[in-house]
């Protein structure tokens, strides 16, 4: 019996040390650069155009074409606060942007101007992130969200095929009028924007001009989108599809790759990287494989129960606190996939902001989309790619 | 055959305790998994086999047979001892508070050859057939650990010294260190090493003021020592935490609480700042400044479930380091911690563009008398004063434990890290106020004579090993406030005081250094433009200065003269910016280093 044992030992010992010499080493194929950019090329992504005329072909519509006027006058509305209820908020308020993103030294003005500005708002507007950098966004009267969302960013979001984050709207142009409504953002009726608007002689010279119709709720709303669908943004990302080779770093070209072979790119798709389809969260449902409580009683299935300690601990729908109770379109968990573009800019994560660091959301998109242990390499590499993404608003010379 | 599972447990016992000794010096990542097994190994097969055995053994023999044997009995007695000397080093631990844990220690690893030898003497008649039982344990002992350290091996290959960038696993949280460390923790969770990065609205607003001029990348620069842990990881900025929508308010908040609730909800996340190991793990240190340290977080013995996070493992692994501190001590304590050339690598500070110094500190330090190393009795290290506790404006030492049940130190090293910053630190905690407002008044010594009808005010620098003031010294003030009253109590001079603004009027005697740019004009906040001094009054060590100040011809004596030195951590005009961003920060109040009232007649 002893022997046996010890026999039984000595194999799986020499078994366990022996198997990584066993296995045959995968010889990884190594992609130059030109062919990492033609197979990222080839599953559907592409870049912001960097002329005017690549720019009206992809976002003009006869609906509401583009002019410089109108872009003008998209914004200054954008960055009107008499387009809320309280006379404080504006679309900026939240999509934060400056009117000149490309002031370096807007940081300082504003510190030293303490009138302008307080708060957050001093240190984050340098972002250029077309979000507020909050876990929900807070509209008039210091309301938040009821279903505590996290703000996306206005930045390319004209290019996604669907907006908000349980894919309700599609063009981009109806969100402008839905944001305006709500209660909780700007909370304003369309008489009363129309109202509030057409009292300043500069709105209602520049409406006359633009529109027939002069100042409508419906012609506002079509300015604004106007301008929003300007809001792109180049990064060093486009460089290297465009064609430049050293634009990105090689740790980001390992990131890339990784993107596209472990299967992020699946979702996080096209131009935008992101925002194209609508997408379960989280596929891997951990928490309810070791739920066990549903095999002694059919009254605790579905019910939030333990996460990974048996039942000891608090169950959220998420991998992270469940604030919000926020459950996506039609309450299924299906949310549409957010944009990478700018992403390191846009913390905090996921739908409720409850994830603040970006090296924590790749890991969990790992392991609950992908069903992947993320290394802290491949992380690394990955947030390098994502840095690659963040880019700068593109100034079309024509609209200046 | 059941004394062969005996004699196999009794081997095992034997050999993972033996391997622990300094003799064989095993390699860590051996150690730690044998120390563990030791413990949790004797313990199951002494429950499970050893007692049971014992039993029936002790029954069988000496109660049925009447059968007596010397060595049997002299077994007993050691085995005994040996397990209640063992269950004290696991639960109470050897940590150099009681003789008893040393006691314990040398009763358990010289009574382990003791029985060895009562267990051969024991075994006499069987001992021959026993070199096969030795192979067979051996082999049981050595080559599941072969496996081990491989696996241990493949996830230390990414984090092998020499590597480009950390990660969060490897800074191992200061909140981890304060369940033994309770006291050290709290001085250092309310100190200024504690609050250098995103918990200092100072240095948030001058760090992105630095990005805003000189890119990005710059950041850099400041986060070496303001925040080594995210300069490992590669992150290109300070930032600080939100809970929901809400800015945690770190200026207020006692023994750093929201980092300890931080680190409960979210083990894994990274402590920015300078943490405990930050410091404790740096290996080596030059004087050149601009963070010139090197750091060794991977390399690093760590006891068994010293990364766990689960109550049931952080509980094993304070008992495996109790029961044997010494590696720990070695891992964390150099002598080099001890040197000011170890502090100089922050306190010295250059513009990486330009090599002009910024912050000199150590360069004072090391000029001045206090750096007497022929005369211990004369030379002053930095922690000599700075890690020092004083009473009444005296350095008398703090006596205490400096870990849970260790040795009552005379003299600890205090983690107050106590300097000019009396304002942040005030905050959150009177105790480190009060240290540093000591600190201050200790620094200067004033004196005054009037001639020739000119009030001459003396400035001496007696207790600081430095100039004074230092450090980024033309964001601190140091004046002199004089109010000359004549016989009727009319005011007849007056000199540095507050303006409606809060600052310090013009033409007042401020000591400090002012840098200017290219063309000559003071850079305000952004000194990072240092090109050229434009003034430079601050007061070296041991030395005195002198200013006079005329006075009107006709006053009438008798003089009373009230002059004050005063010192304010930030000028109002840097706290103004600051608020604009931080609008709860409070002003920094005004502090009198030395005052004198006296009458000329």
């Amino acid at each position: 019996m002893l022997r046996l044992i010890l026999l039984g030992i000595t194999i799986i010992v020499i078994w366990i040390s022996s198997v990584p010499y066993l296995i045959p080493k995968k010889v990884k194929h190594s992609f130059s650069d030109a062919e990492l950019r033609e197979v990222a090329l080839s599953k559907g992504m592409k870049s912001i155009p960097k002329k005017y005329d690549a720019f009206l072909k992809l976002l003009d519509s006869p609906q509401n074409p583009i002019t410089k006027e109108k872009v003008a006058l998209g914004k200054e509305l954008f960055f009107d606060s008499n387009l809320s209820k309280d006379n404080r908020v504006s679309c900026a308020s939240c999509h934060m942007l400056s009117k000149n993103p490309h002031n370096k030294n807007q940081f300082l003005d504003d510190i030293t101007n303490p009138q302008s500005k307080t708060d957050c708002m001093v240190c984050h507007i340098k972002d250029q992130s077309g979000s507020d950098r909050l876990a929900t966004a807070i509209g008039v009267d210091g309301r938040s969200d009821p279903y505590h969302r996290n703000t996306l960013t206005i930045l390319n979001s004209a290019l996604a095929k669907y907006q908000m984050w349980d894919a309700s709207v599609k063009k981009s142009l109806k969100s402008v009028a839905i944001m305006i409504h709500d209660a909780d953002k700007m909370g304003l009726i369309a008489k009363e924007a129309e109202r509030k608007i057409a009292v300043k002689p500069y709105y209602k010279e520049q409406f006359q001009k633009i529109f027939p119709d002069g100042v409508t709720f419906k012609n506002i709303t079509l300015a604004i989108d106007a301008y929003q669908k300007t809001l792109l943004t180049r990064s060093d990302f486009d460089r290297f599809l465009d064609g430049n080779n050293s634009a990105i770093s090689d740790t980001a070209k390992r990131g890339l790759r990784n993107f596209i072979e472990l299967g992020c790119k699946g979702c996080h798709s096209g131009r935008t990287v992101g925002g194209e389809t609508v997408q379960h969260f989280p596929t891997r449902n951990y928490n309810y494989i070791i739920d066990v409580t549903s095999v002694f009683s059919t009254e605790y299935v579905g019910r939030d129960v333990a996460a990974f300690n048996f039942n000891f601990k608090e169950y959220h729908r998420f991998p992270f606190e469940n604030v919000g109770g926020f459950l996506g379109k039609k309450e299924e968990q299906r949310f549409r996939v957010p944009m990478l573009r700018n992403v390191t800019k846009t913390s905090p994560y996921f739908h409720n902001g409850a994830v603040f660091d970006l090296r924590e959301a790749v890991y969990i998109m790992g392991k609950y989309q992908l069903s992947m242990e993320l290394t802290e390499i491949q992380i690394d590499e990955i947030t390098a790619f994502l840095k690659s993404l963040e880019g700068e608003v593109v100034e079309y010379e024509e609209l200046k | 055959m059941k004394f062969l599972y005996i004699n196999l447990d009794m081997a095992f016992l034997f050999i993972t305790g033996v391997l622990q000794m300094e003799f064989f010096n095993l390699s860590w990542s051996y150690f730690r998994v044998i120390e563990y097994l030791h413990i949790f190994g004797s313990i199951l097969l002494i429950v499970l086999f050893i007692f049971p055995f014992l039993y029936s053994h002790i029954i069988g023999t000496m109660v049925k047979h009447k059968a007596k044997s010397k060595s049997g009995m002299l077994f007993g007695i050691v085995f005994m001892l040996l397990i209640v000397s063992g269950v004290y080093l696991f639960l109470v631990g050897n940590r150099g508070g009681d003789s008893l844990g040393n006691l314990s220690h040398i009763v358990h690893l010289y009574g382990s050859f003791v029985l060895l030898f009562l267990l051969g003497l024991h075994l006499k008649k069987f001992f021959t057939p026993s070199t096969a039982v030795k192979i067979a344990s051996l082999l049981i002992v050595f080559l599941p650990l072969t496996s081990y350290s491989d696996a241990v091996k493949l996830t230390n290959v990414e984090y092998e010294e020499g590597v480009s960038r950390y990660h969060n696993i490897e800074w191992t949280n200061s909140t981890t260190c304060k369940a033994c460390h309770p006291k050290i923790f709290k001085q250092w969770a309310n100190s200024n090493h504690r609050h250098l990065a995103d918990s200092n609205p100072y240095y948030m607003v001058l760090e992105n003021l630095a990005g805003m001029d000189r890119g990005e990348k710059f950041r850099t620069w400041c986060m070496g020592c303001h925040n080594p842990s995210a300069v490992s990881m590669k992150q290109e900025k300070t930032t600080h935490f939100m809970r929901d929508n809400i800015m945690p308010d770190p200026l207020f908040v006692e023994d750093s609480q929201n980092l300890v609730d931080e680190y409960k909800a979210h083990p894994n996340r990274l402590e920015q700042g300078v943490s405990c190991i930050a410091c404790h793990r740096i290996t080596d240190a030059s004087p050149k400044g601009n963070s010139s340290y090197t750091l060794k977080l991977q390399e690093r013995k760590k006891y068994l479930y010293e990364d766990a996070h689960s109550d049931t493992k952080v509980w094993i692994n304070q008992k495996l380091i109790n029961a044997n501190p010494k590696t720990h001590k070695e891992e964390y304590m150099k002598p080099l911690y001890k040197k000011s050339e170890y502090c100089a690598s922050c306190h010295n500070e250059f513009l990486p563009h330009t090599g002009k110094m910024v912050v000199s500190t150590y360069n004072q330090w090391r000029d001045s008398k206090y750096n007497n190393p022929k005369n211990p009795k004369e030379h002053k290290d930095c922690i000599d004063c700075h890690m020092n506790y004083l009473e009444d404006g005296k350095y008398v030492g703090q006596s205490g434990l400096s870990t849970l049940g260790g040795k009552v130190k005379k003299s600890i090293k205090t983690h107050y890290f106590t300097g000019a910053n009396h304002f942040l630190v005030g905050l959150k905690s009177k105790e480190h106020e009060s240290q540093s407002l000591q600190l201050l008044k200790s620094s200067a010594k004033l004196d005054s004579a009037i001639k020739e009808n000119k009030l001459l005010v003396g400035v001496t620098n007696v207790g600081a090993g430095h100039k004074l003031p230092t450090g980024a010294s033309d964001f601190r003030e140091m004046w002199l406030d004089i109010t000359v009253r004549d016989r009727d109590g009319k005011v007849i001079f007056s000199s540095g005081k507050l303006d409606e603004s809060g600052n310090i009027e013009k033409n007042s005697i401020v000591y400090n250094k002012v840098f200017g740019d290219k063309e000559g004009n003071p850079v305000g906040l952004l000194f990072w433009r240092y090109e050229k001094l434009l003034k430079d009054t601050r007061i070296d060590a041991g030395k005195r200065v002198q200013e006079l100040f005329p006075l009107p011809s006709n006053a009438k004596y008798p003089l009373k003269a009230e002059i004050k030195l005063n010192f304010r951590i930030y000028p109002q005009w840097v706290t103004d910016v600051v608020k604009v961003s931080y609008p709860q920060l409070p002003n920094p109040p005004v502090v009198t280093i030395a005052k004198e009232e006296r009458v000329f007649d």
